[in-house]
């Protein structure tokens, strides 16, 4: 199984980042300003987190774009911003956040989401909106695989990029605040590592 | 007039609160994270650190802060960005983020500690109550503004301990108005940052 690179994201409150390593076996970690130094050629996965200096992710697209044409795989959590490669176009957010318009759809399957109950997703502690509350908009051709209620906003796509490597999108917080969770979304960390490292 | 800088550290939550419209007007510059150290602040007199600006990027810039406080210039430190780290004279201390209060019945026990403060002409202690990370011991001849649980404050002024001053808080509303998420957020920005330009 490849390795999957996990950009530290910024810190804040301290106590916001769970233990990824010990929920996947597969995982190295790098700091975000440390990305020019590494030779991404040994990693199957460069996995990003919504807390991410994104401008200067920008100053790195050349880098991420031949990792990509070589096949690798880019996983990218948050709002787009700062657009750092041709495939990714800023966020929209949901025009009213009403809980009929938060509500998760699954519209295609995926070894992410395999058992994963949509309704974990939609809700957390029976409040709805944690898991997305808009689009990053997918490019011509990728498949998407939620939506956002009757407005059919797709916030998690996969994109297979005709000139190598494949885009995973999450246009909410990190996948990974699941980790330890008591229903359904505690597989998608595992899963996630795995499908991201080549299984 | 003076005017107003905020520090940029591209992240997505940023980006919405600095360079969108409801409250990018309020700002007449924006610098980069990794472009402060050349960046001249001689025309700037309030220098905001944005929610969640990791500490470990500014800990190198604290000359940089002691001097524009010494100029007689305002630092403005929001929540989860490590104030103590960078900045003399803070107390802070962790508590657990309750996050839940509002499901759970109960209440973050926030108080307005000085009613007479022109703050309160622009912001109302409901649009200042979702959660706050950490609490703040007041450094002796500064004004704590809100306090919570009676155990410290959450948001203080202090004229003293520089030639300038220092506004700090450990609420995080550009984080969450950069998310869409929590609306008191924004209503509280809407009140907080044109009371900082009138000031």
């Amino acid at each position: 199984m490849g390795i999957c690179l996990f950009i530290n994201p910024i810190k804040g409150a301290g106590d916001d980042l769970p233990d990824i390593g010990s929920h996947a076996p597969n995982t190295a970690f790098v700091d975000q300003y440390d990305l020019d130094k590494t030779d991404l050629s040994q990693f199957a996965a460069l996995i990003l987190p919504a807390h991410i200096d994104q401008r200067f992710l920008g100053t790195r697209s050349d880098q991420i774009t031949t990792f990509l044409d070589q096949g690798g795989t880019l996983v990218f959590n948050g709002h787009v911003a700062w657009p750092m490669l041709p495939e990714l176009k800023p966020f929209v957010p949901l025009e009213r956040q009403s809980l009929e318009n938060l509500m998760i759809y699954r519209v295609n399957h995926h070894p992410v989401f395999d058992g994963v109950d949509c309704n974990d997703l939609t809700f957390k502690r029976g409040v709805a909106g944690f898991y997305a509350r808009g689009s990053n908009p997918p490019p011509d051709g990728a498949i998407p695989l939620h939506v956002l209620g009757k407005e059919q906003l797709v916030c998690d796509w996969l994109y297979e990029r005709p000139k190598g490597g494949r885009i995973l999108m999450h246009s909410g917080n990190d996948l990974w605040m699941y980790i330890g969770s008591q229903n359904s979304t505690s597989r998608i960390v595992p899963q996630l590592c795995a499908w991201a490292g080549g299984e | 007039m003076g005017k107003i800088a905020i520090i940029d550290t591209g992240t997505y939550y940023h980006h919405r609160v600095i360079h969108e419209d409801r409250f990018g007007h309020f700002f007449d510059q924006a610098i980069y994270i990794l472009d402060l150290c050349k960046t001249d602040l001689s025309a700037i007199t309030t220098l905001i650190v944005p929610c969640r600006t990791d500490p470990a990027h500014l800990v190198a810039h604290r000359k940089l802060f002691a001097d524009f406080l010494n100029d007689g210039k305002t630092v403005v430190a929001m929540g989860s960005t490590g104030p103590d780290k960078w900045l003399d004279d803070i107390n802070w201390r962790f508590t657990p983020t309750n996050f839940w209060w509002w499901k759970e019945g109960g209440s973050l026990n926030l108080e307005i500690a000085e009613p007479e403060h022109s703050l309160f002409d622009y912001v109302k202690l409901a649009d200042a109550t979702w959660h706050h990370h950490g609490l703040l011991t007041p450094p002796a001849g500064a004004t704590s503004l809100i306090n919570a649980n009676k155990a410290g404050s959450i948001f203080y002024d202090d004229r003293v301990t520089s030639p300038g001053r220092k506004i700090v808080t450990t609420l995080d509303p550009m984080y969450h108005h950069g998310n869409h998420f929590m609306p008191a957020t924004s209503r509280f920005l809407d009140g907080f940052l044109p009371w900082l330009k009138s000031q």
